[in-house]
């Protein structure tokens, strides 16, 4: 039960970076010489979850390896906004698991499960 | 990481972009200035955008670190009919380039939508986070 919600917890952390990047690459979509970021979380998430010896995932940032306008910024506004997106969805979808787990706590220890 | 961070940095980039537009208008209106040609005449200005926070860490958005202001020289006309004009009848006129602030008034706008949209998703998601345990 715990693991469940320790990965959905990570998840949401991942995300919440993740969004954060994202608005940062629009908020820089115009200024010369900016390198867009972005963040992973997945990758490291799934190869934790499938080392039997247990294992720590971490959310890494890394510089997109997009080529640069003449100005010297890779940001790609559609990219970004596409992105933008499917951060909220999965934001809200794993928001959504959350709660179904503390449901099923709260039902089980006698409450309501809905 | 601040709570509710990607808004802060959403609102930065809508700064920068009002700042962008302010500026383009700015200059459109100025376009037509006209002055003697013994004084200097008004620079088209573009703003200079500065990212904010440190290299290879969840930045800070964007700033606009200052106006630069393009040669106050102007184009020297032929305007014998001005009543600013000099000896050989010429005045110094804003050299403008009206097709340039036109495109850059609609990347600004581009720029202002993009950053309103990101900061319309961070706020779904956070109000999404609100209901936890609910």
């Amino acid at each position: 039960m715990s693991g469940i919600v320790n990965v959905l917890q990570f998840a949401v952390d991942g995300l919440t970076q993740q969004q954060q990047v994202i608005a940062n690459n629009l908020a820089n979509s115009e200024t010369p010489g900016y390198t867009a970021q972005d963040v992973n979380f997945q990758n490291s998430l799934a190869q934790a979850l499938s080392n039997s010896n247990g294992a720590t995932a971490s959310v890494t940032t890394t510089p997109d390896s997009a080529a640069p306008a003449t100005d010297g910024n890779n940001v790609d506004t559609g990219n970004q906004m596409i992105n933008a997106e499917q951060n909220t969805l999965q934001y809200q979808a794993t928001v959504e698991l959350l709660n179904a787990q503390f449901r099923l706590v709260q039902g089980s220890a006698g409450g309501s499960f809905s | 990481m601040s709570l509710f961070g990607a808004i802060g940095i959403s609102g930065s980039g809508i700064d920068a972009a009002q700042s962008w537009i302010n500026t383009a208008a700015g200059n459109i209106a100025n376009a037509n200035d006209v002055v003697p040609t013994s004084q200097a005449v008004y620079g088209q200005e573009t703003p200079i955008f500065t990212p904010q926070g440190s290299l290879g860490q969840v930045g800070d958005g964007v700033a606009v670190s200052g106006y630069d202001v393009a040669d106050t020289e102007g184009v020297v006309e032929y305007q014998p009919d001005n009543p600013m004009h000099d000896n050989q009848g010429d005045v110094r006129v804003a050299n403008i380039d009206l097709g340039s602030q036109m495109v850059g008034l609609i990347s600004a706008q581009t720029d202002y939508q993009a950053n309103a949209s990101a900061l319309s998703h961070a706020k779904q998601a956070y109000q999404s986070a609100l209901t936890l345990g609910s």
